[in-house]
This record gives C-alpha cells, sequence and structure tokens, in this order.
C-alpha cells in the first residue's frame, strides 16, 4: 500500500483558514463556487448552516456563490425557513419532473448540478450541530489551491497524532469500521487511506460530478468515490480533518439498512470493474427482525438499486451547461 | 457629537440588515459550553470573531477575559468600555446545540448571556455596517468567573488592572429588552452547609434530620424584621440535601442572598443569621457552617445622571417601556470604581428548566441592540465626562 496518498494529501482545516487567499485564487482562476444542502425534514439545524455559512461566506467573504438547499419533501418547515434566511430552494421532484421520481440523497446531489451554477460544487449534510464555515472553506481549499485535487472529502476527530502538524482519527462511524473499510481493504487497499469514506460533507469540481453516475440513495458515498477513483486515479482526491462533526445519532437497525445499500453498491462496482463475477443477481430486501408478543417478526425493506446516468448525458443539462474542451 | 432619537430609530433597520452576522456569533461563541471557571473555549471563540471582524487589537488578559479594542480617533479620550459575562449556568455536559427558528433561537444559556456575547462579538462589524466611528477607544470584553461562585473576579480582575481612566461603561444582558440598570443593590450570597455529627455518635439517640434544621433556620430567617428603607431583604434560593427517600439526611444545603440598599443592613443581617445558626448548631448538636459565597457593595448613579437620561431618551426614541431595576452583575463593579456605567437588555425571551429550552426572539433585539450603540454614541459624545458615580 502506497502510504504517500495520506502523507501529501490530507490536510487540516487550519491550513485553509485565509479565506481572503482563497477568494483570491477563486477569482484568479476565474471560478464559482456553489454550496448545495441536501434536506429531508431539517428544519431543527438548516437555519443555522445557511445563516453561518452565509454570513461568513458569502456576506463577509466571497468564497461561496450561492447557497442551493434541494429538497426530498419534507413536512416539517425545513423548506420555509431555508427561504427565510436567504437560500434558493428547490423541491427534487420538479427538478427533471419527467423522470421517474426517486426519494434519496443521491437523487438529490444529482439534481443539484443542474441547478446550481457553480464550477465548485460542496456537498454537505443539512444535519451538522456544530456548523462552522471552515466545514465549506477546508472543503474547497484542496481544489482552489492545488491543481491536481479535484475531490476532496471530509473527516473528523483527531486521537491519533501523525505528525506535529497533522493529526488522525482513530476510526470512522460504525459502517464505515464494519462495511467498507473491510471491503476497501479487501478490494483497493489504496482507498483505505481515506478515513471516512462515507462522510456527508465533499466537494469536487463540476466537470467531475457530472461524468459520474448517482445512486439515489446512501450508496452515493461509496460508488463517488470509486467512480472518481477509476476514472482520476487516487490523487485526484484528497481528505481534510475538520476536528469534529455533531449530528444524530442513528440507531444500529437503520446502519444496517445503510449497510446493505452500500454493499449493494460496492459489489455493483466492482463486478463493472471486473474485479468479481456475481453467479446470481444480488437479493434486493433487508430483512431484520422485531420481537412483537414474545415472537420474532421479519421486517423486510426492499432496496433497489437505483441510479441516475452521467447528468452530462442529459439533454437539459448539455443545453445548460454545454461540453467544454477540459470536459 | 449626541446621537438624535431619529437616528437611533434609522439605526434598527441597518442592523436589521446585518441579522446574519448577528445570529452567526450568537451561534458559533453560545455553541460551546462554559460554565464559570472553565470558559477558555468559549473565549477563544470570541477572540477569534473579533480577529475576522477586523478587531484592531484583540488579546487576553491575566485572568482570561478575551478583550478586543477598537482604536478612537482621539488618543486623549479614555476608553469605553461594553462587557458581557461569557459564563453560563449550564454544565458541560449539556448538549449546546442551538436551533435557529423563523424568529426564535433556543438552546441553553442563549438567554443568559449568549445573546449578549453575541451582540458583543457583533459590535465591531455594526459600527462598520452604521458608518460610526469614536473619539474613545471601545473596549469589548467577555469577562469569564462572573456569575455565582465566580463572584465578578473576571471584570474585577479587568478593572483592577486596566491603567488609566474610563470614561463610561455599558454592561450587555440577553433579559430584556427595555432593561435599565443604573444602580445595584448592596449583596451577600451564602451559603449554609448543615451536616449532623457522622458516626454512632454518642451526641445523638436519634440523630436530627439536617433538612428539617435547614428547615427550621429558613423559619427563623422569615421570622425577622426587615426596613422598607433602606430596603432589605433575605431571598432563598436553592436548598439540596440527603441521599435516599427512607434516610434521615445527613446534610443538605441552603443558598440566599441578603440585598439591601444599606451596606450596614447587609453586614447586620448577616451578623444575625450568624446568631441564629449558632443557637441552632448548639441545639440541634449539628454543624452549621456559614460560607459567603460573593459580596457587593451598593452603588447607583443618580437619576438625573446625563448617562442615564441619555440611556433612557435612546430607549424611548425606539418606543420601548423603561423598565429599571437594579443590577447585581458587571455594572456594580464599574460603580464601585466610581465609573459611570449602565445595564441594557436586549430582547425578550424565556429561561427554561430543563436549560435546553431557552430562548430569544430575534425580530426585537435589532431595537435592543440600537440602543446600545446610541448609549456608547452618547458616551462617546461626552455624558459620562462630567458628573462621576454617587
Amino acid at each position: 500500500m502506497s502510504k504517500a496518498w495520506i502523507e501529501t494529501n490530507t490536510f487540516h482545516h487550519s491550513m485553509f483558514s485565509d479565506i481572503g487567499e482563497l477568494v483570491k485564487a477563486k477569482e484568479a482562476r476565474g471560478l464559482s463556487i456553489s454550496l448545495c444542502l441536501p434536506t429531508l425534514n431539517e428544519e431543527k439545524t438548516i437555519a443555522k448552516e445557511i445563516v453561518i455559512l452565509k454570513s461568513e461566506l458569502m456576506s463577509r467573504y466571497p468564497l461561496l456563490d450561492e447557497i442551493v438547499v434541494v429538497d426530498s419533501g419534507s413536512t416539517d418547515k425545513t423548506l420555509d425557513i431555508a427561504e427565510t434566511y436567504g437560500a434558493d430552494t428547490y423541491i427534487a421532484d420538479k427538478i427533471f419532473p419527467w423522470l421517474e421520481k426517486c426519494k434519496g440523497k443521491g437523487e438529490n446531489l444529482w439534481k443539484a448540478l443542474y441547478v446550481t451554477r457553480g464550477d465548485i460544487i460542496v456537498y454537505l449534510d443539512a444535519d451538522i450541530k456544530n456548523i462552522h464555515p471552515r466545514f465549506v472553506y477546508a472543503l474547497v481549499g484542496p481544489l482552489l489551491l492545488n491543481d491536481t485535487i479535484k475531490f476532496s472529502k471530509a473527516f473528523y476527530d483527531r486521537p491519533i497524532a501523525l505528525d506535529e502538524s497533522k493529526t488522525l482519527p482513530s476510526g470512522g462511524g460504525r459502517v464505515t469500521e464494519l462495511v467498507i473499510r473491510p471491503l476497501f481493504s479487501l478490494f483497493f487497499p489504496e482507498l483505505a487511506q481515506i478515513l471516512q469514506p462515507l462522510s456527508g460533507e465533499y466537494a469536487g469540481y463540476r466537470e467531475v460530478f457530472e461524468k459520474i453516475s448517482f445512486p439515489i440513495g446512501y450508496g452515493i458515498e461509496t460508488s463517488m468515490i470509486l467512480d472518481i477513483y477509476k476514472m482520476l486515479g487516487l490523487y485526484s482526491m484528497a481528505q481534510v480533518d475538520l476536528d469534529r462533526r455533531v449530528h444524530r445519532n442513528q440507531s444500529t437497525r437503520a446502519l444496517g439498512r445503510m449497510a446493505f445499500i452500500i454493499m449493494k453498491t460496492f459489489f455493483d462496482r466492482i463486478e463493472k470493474l471486473g474485479r468479481i463475477t456475481l453467479a446470481k443477481e444480488l437479493f434486493d430486501e433487508m430483512i431484520q427482525f422485531v420481537m412483537v408478543n414474545n415472537e420474532y417478526i421479519p421486517d423486510v425493506y426492499r432496496m433497489e438499486l437505483v441510479e441516475r446516468p452521467p447528468i452530462c448525458e442529459i439533454d437539459e443539462y448539455r443545453k445548460k451547461f454545454p461540453p467544454t474542451d477540459s470536459s | 457629537m449626541a446621537i438624535q432619537g431619529n437616528q437611533i430609530s434609522s439605526f434598527t433597520e441597518t442592523i436589521k440588515s446585518m441579522r446574519d452576522i448577528i445570529i452567526t456569533n450568537i451561534v458559533l461563541t453560545g455553541q460551546i459550553p462554559a460554565p464559570t471557571f472553565e470558559e477558555e473555549q468559549k473565549a477563544a471563540m470570541l477572540l477569534e470573531r473579533f480577529s475576522i471582524a477586523g478587531v484592531d487589537h484583540c488579546t487576553t488578559d491575566g485572568i482570561g477575559n478575551p478583550i478586543g479594542i477598537i482604536r478612537g480617533n482621539d488618543r486623549q479620550k479614555p476608553p469605553i468600555f461594553v462587557v458581557a459575562h461569557l459564563d453560563t449556568v449550564s454544565d458541560k455536559d449539556v448538549d449546546h446545540n442551538y436551533m435557529v427558528k423563523k424568529n426564535t433561537i433556543v438552546g441553553p444559556g442563549v438567554l443568559d448571556n449568549s445573546v449578549g456575547i453575541g451582540v458583543l462579538a457583533s459590535l465591531p462589524d455594526l459600527f462598520r455596517g452604521l458608518g460610526l466611528s469614536f473619539d474613545s477607544d471601545i473596549v469589548l470584553a467577555g469577562v469569564v468567573r462572573s456569575i455565582g461562585k465566580g463572584n465578578l473576579e473576571g471584570i474585577k480582575f479587568l478593572l483592577d488592572h486596566w491603567k488609566g481612566p474610563i470614561r463610561g461603561a455599558v454592561c450587555l444582558e440577553g433579559h430584556k429588552l427595555g432593561r435599565l440598570s443604573y444602580g445595584s443593590e448592596g449583596l451577600r450570597r451564602c451559603e449554609v452547609e448543615c451536616t449532623v455529627y457522622p458516626g454512632p455518635s454518642l451526641k445523638h439517640r436519634y440523630p436530627p434530620n439536617a433538612i428539617i434544621v435547614l428547615n427550621e433556620v429558613i423559619n427563623q430567617i422569615l421570622q425577622m424584621r426587615f426596613p422598607l428603607r433602606p430596603m432589605t431583604r433575605v431571598m432563598i434560593g436553592i436548598i439540596s440535601g440527603g441521599l435516599k427517600h427512607g434516610n434521615a439526611a445527613r446534610s443538605a444545603r441552603l443558598g440566599f442572598e441578603i440585598q439591601s440598599d444599606s451596606p450596614g443592613m447587609v453586614k447586620d443581617v448577616s451578623d444575625r443569621i450568624s446568631d441564629i445558626l449558632e443557637g441552632m448548631a448548639h441545639e440541634y448538636r449539628v454543624n452549621l457552617k456559614l460560607k459567603i459565597i460573593s459580596e457587593q457593595l451598593p452603588a447607583r448613579l443618580e437619576f438625573t445622571h446625563p448617562l442615564v437620561k441619555a440611556a433612557l431618551n435612546c430607549i424611548k426614541a425606539l418606543r420601548l417601556e423603561p423598565v429599571v431595576i437594579p443590577s447585581e452583575s458587571e455594572l456594580s463593579a464599574f460603580l464601585a470604581k466610581d465609573i459611570p456605567a449602565v445595564t441594557l437588555g436586549i430582547t425578550y425571551g424565556e429561561e427554561s428548566s430543563p436549560p435546553g429550552l431557552s430562548k430569544i426572539r430575534i425580530d426585537t433585539m435589532f431595537r435592543g441592540i440600537a440602543q446600545i450603540v446610541g448609549v456608547i454614541k452618547a458616551i462617546d459624545s461626552g455624558v459620562c465626562d462630567e458628573q462621576g458615580v454617587d
């Protein structure tokens, strides 16, 4: 396993805290940056994410050019609050309305590519309790200051010191450590250097995102890494230590369902890469059990792997964002 | 030059247009827990906010107060202080997650006093947005070790170590809009600890119950007669004790404050309570220990003081009803050093138990901030330059 990547492409957010310099770099390269927040019932956290990032990274420093919320159909006040605090809001189903309706984070991220206008897109989960401007500037920093990096991903916590200036976390979340890291280690040991491959905060160039397909649900983070790895190689990616992220804790059962779809996505990708051959198609149902009246009852969730194609294959998208020489 | 009433009203709209900066500062500083004596992280965040706002000089003093200084135009004029206490009553293990809604912010300590700190952090940007500059340096300080056992140590340290005169001061408190404090009562904050002699003591065939003993102490305090002038009272605020429902309490604790307009009365009442405790300790054969947690002397500005008048004018210009109440906070430290000062409330809100549900209103805080700016400008125009504290 190459050790060089983790040393050269791992950063700490403090390395990008001179936001004025980032703005200069952005302007010198004639780039624009969009922030996308995918939402589903996030009224408790959405306002402060918008307010803080707009105040610090649009009003104080013109690093961001727009903040866009793409919603999966919230039944609470998420969209109302987001509009109040000045975000551009979209309902996912109303973007490309002629397509079959799908619900999921990946769907929102994919459709955001059409409604945003930035050359760089920053995706942040909308449930970050301890939101801070570093969540954005630290992700765009490597993209703006390094020509070879096209995609950057967040990681958090820092109990293990790598050297005097860098620290590493002891691990990601439960699904990362029990599912994705073993799979990466088995098939792509290089990718095991990505400390939290499932983190929901990342940024990248439009020209990269528009060429990869997006699973509509939880598999999006896994597929994105594998597809960018295949398309541009490991050194096109970076990871940034954001110190600490506080968000909702999920039950083990919910994480089990997340693991199911992530594994499905992973097997789909490695089969396409020719690394394995499945003798039979994988099943689409996750079976869990609950105890009702002293009896174990199966609780079955159907989760198909549905993907949107690379958005550059959609005519409307190509009209709005015509292919360029570089793309 | 003093600010006119209609100018203060016009401030409100500009301040409202800077809503995002103010909310950002309230959330970024308020989400960091800062129980008294553990304010370092929050102090660092406030300094970061001062620095990002381009404050000329940012520093921390010897006790840990984060301080930002905006340089004035006239080096001859003494500085104006604007302070807010940094510590909150919530413990570190409380989830300090703030929820911003359409017109409220909800979270631990937001009313007392994250909104004060957030506004303090926003003042440099607000002054710039309003196009204001000052002759005096403006010293912005988030003061540590203020509440409870902190006993105003942070502000006392800051004032004790400040070299040179101070022109005047404004203290920021979250609650409530229209509040004007220009005097502080004499105060002695005390704790009585009752412990029953431990072990199989020969002293007690039937050991007394510490809670019952303190109950008797309360009864005797309630029987004391206090004058209306100078106003004097004992406020019983905290009682705790015991371990199990079925066991007599071996220890219990009572917290109270003696409040009076007269320092002599504070001491007199304190002495009388000490006598009560001595007698009861003897009668019940228990330990009754009186501990003074904090103390302050009464001090006030006259109602006719130009600073008070200027503050009232600002409040009235914003069509607010002034609510005059005494203050126990930083104000007393300024007044004790003959520095003219007032405490102003910023907005409406509610404290709650559990503390996670404390809240402030957003729409009303813009007028609260406008009055603060108006009073700072009034001090800069000289309302504190002639008359001292009585």
